[in-house]
């Protein structure tokens, strides 16, 4: 009995301090969240105003000032990215996992390394090569420079979750005859489909997040979410409720991400190095 | 799994199938490689072909040799955007390093809800850095922001401004922005780790009679010494190379004081257009990244067995 108390209320003191550990991390956004229904007058009120009457005006200018259409941009930029790197990316990372290459090694850090490149050193030569082939503002080009960092992410980690896969399942279909298309398409692709799509998925948050690539290669046709918010900085003012708005929208897939893809989040962003 | 055949087909045909059965996984990765040499092979030697050239407001002239280097070795202004930048990450990521652990042992006692309390920590490392910048924006801006009146202005530090706007504290805003959205992930990191050392060597040394700290320092730290070294270096590696934030935030400002070379290189490129220069600071930030990633793979290969 005696144990059971205590071990009781070592729960209930550990839990205390990582939830307030957690709500003093997640005050932020929930601040923000407030911001979006405040009013302009209580908004950055002296004494701070904790109680408000709501107000929609925010999400009323959003929509005229026809945010939805960057929103739309966004999504259908990282869709087409994610989905082209997903098509030539699985095959590639499934060959990294199985197969002895000649200078595998090199080819591993070229990989790496790109993924590690500081995007502004990129956003230079990729600026001025755009100018020249009038890939500047397009879909096109900007999918393209999506690759450089999402490409060599996601053969990288898809590739760690290859080498979880048993060879000899692969192995006893080679012996029944199968061909290697078959099976690649029967056997691997269905039990790395887990691993796909969590690769995925981070790859479509990453290009969702991204800002300097949109903000320097896109312009009025290509314009993406986060690239949209400075934008409310206008010369009547800074439109807090409206950027608020706009950032806690932005905010919707990755809350959904990090409840889905919990396990997979650590091991991706440390490039499969830790399994979560 | 490479060369498992039915039967025994004539010589000649085994050879002629062993070439197509060497040459398969390169076909696999032609694709990808094709895709990564030209959006990052070419990009990163145009950019050095852009360095030895005379090149300002978009236009190349004529070669220059390493007279953009030399300028840009010799520019007081380079040299402080290394010294920012390495303040920024020495002072940032050993206390996410440690904040981190501490919290990974923390969330390995006996808590309650951690299916819900994880997913919500891993939100600072998955949002968008520009979203990141706002909410602090809105929390330390001005005299108005959120900390900046509770906080600030009760103990009357920073009158009518903002630590932003303060070339002694704007840096150590930034540091504090950092650790706010990294320690949570260091934290989850970590724990992943902690929970996926073995069990037996903590049972025998809780039936020995070893206190938690003896444990910790005998069993628990060593264990995970090369997981810490990876996790570290890996953030380490990506706080050399935080923009976004930054941009939003100070963008540099104010003065040179929270200018680092990421920001630079942004600023001579599309403020000033001395491009040749830029990508000299380009080439430069390079070569010391690829530095870096090689010795992350390294360690990660041979230390964690991971790669």
């Amino acid at each position: 009995m005696q144990t059971s108390d205590s071990s009781s209320r070592s729960t209930l003191f550990w839990t205390g301090i990582t939830v307030l550990y957690a709500v003093v991390v997640l005050f932020p956004i929930f601040w923000m969240g407030t911001m979006m229904f405040k009013p302009n007058e209580t908004m950055f009120a002296r004494p701070t105003e904790w109680f408000f009457t709501p107000t929609l005006d925010h999400f009323a200018y959003v929509i005229e000032a026809g945010f939805h259409w960057n929103l739309f941009t966004s999504f259908l930029l990282c869709t087409l990215s994610t989905g082209l790197i997903v098509l030539i990316g699985t095959p590639a990372a499934y060959a990294f996992a199985r197969f002895e290459m000649k200078a595998k090694d090199d080819l591993f850090l070229f990989i790496l390394a790109s993924r590690m490149a500081p995007p502004v050193c990129l956003v230079i030569p990729f600026y001025l090569i755009y100018s020249q082939i009038g890939l500047l503002d397009s879909f096109l080009g900007l999918t393209l420079a999506y690759m450089t960092f999402n490409l060599s992410f996601y053969i990288w980690v898809l590739r760690s979750f290859c080498r979880d896969l048993p060879v000899e399942l692969e192995e006893a279909a080679a012996l029944e005859g199968w061909s290697r298309l078959q099976i690649l398409r029967r056997v691997v692709f269905p039990l790395l489909r887990n691993g796909i799509v969590a690769t995925a998925v981070l790859c479509f948050i990453f290009a969702w997040n991204e800002f300097l690539f949109a903000f320097m290669l896109g312009g009025r046709t290509v314009e993406t979410l986060p690239v949209s918010i400075p934008k409310l900085i206008t010369a009547q003012g800074v439109r807090w409720g409206e950027m608020a708005v706009v950032g806690m929208i932005s905010l919707v897939p990755v809350l959904a991400v990090v409840f889905v893809l919990q396990r997979h989040i650590v091991r991706g962003l440390t490039m499969g190095a830790v399994k979560g | 799994m490479t060369s498992i055949t039915e039967t025994d087909p004539p010589l000649q045909t085994t050879r002629a199938r062993d070439k197509r059965e060497a040459l398969y996984p390169y076909l696999l990765i032609a694709p990808s490689m094709i895709t990564l040499v030209v959006v990052a092979l070419i990009p990163f030697l145009y950019a050095i072909y852009l360095s030895f050239h005379e090149a300002r407001f978009g236009r190349v002239t004529e070669f220059a040799g390493f007279a953009n280097y030399a300028s840009l070795l010799a520019d007081e202004r380079f040299w402080n955007s290394v010294s920012v930048a390495a303040t920024f990450v020495f002072i940032a990521v050993p206390i996410e390093f440690m904040l981190g652990l501490a919290g990974a042992l923390i969330l390995g006692q006996n808590v309650k809800g951690r299916s819900i309390l994880i997913p919500l920590l891993f939100m600072p490392a998955m949002m968008a850095p520009v979203v990141v910048g706002l909410l602090w924006k809105i929390m330390l801006a001005g005299s108005w922001g959120f900390i900046s009146y509770n906080v600030f202005e009760r103990f009357g530090m920073f009158p009518d401004t903002s630590i932003f706007a303060s070339p002694d504290y704007a840096l150590y805003a930034l540091i504090f922005v950092d650790i706010w959205q990294w320690t949570p992930f260091m934290m989850l990191a970590f724990f992943a780790g902690l929970q996926a050392l073995p069990v037996a060597p903590f049972r025998a040394a809780a039936i020995d009679g070893a206190g938690p700290l003896r444990i910790f320092f005998r069993l628990t730290l060593p264990m995970m010494t090369p997981l810490l070294a990876v996790i570290g270096l890996l953030r380490f590696i990506d706080a050399f190379k935080v923009f976004d934030t930054m941009y939003i935030l100070t963008n540099g400002g104010p003065g040179t004081s929270t200018e680092t070379p990421s920001i630079l290189a942004n600023k001579m490129t599309f403020e000033f257009w001395n491009i040749g220069e830029a990508s000299a600071l380009a080439v430069i930030v390079w070569i010391a990244f690829f530095i870096f990633c090689n010795i992350f793979y390294q360690v990660a290969k041979k230390r964690l067995n991971a790669f």
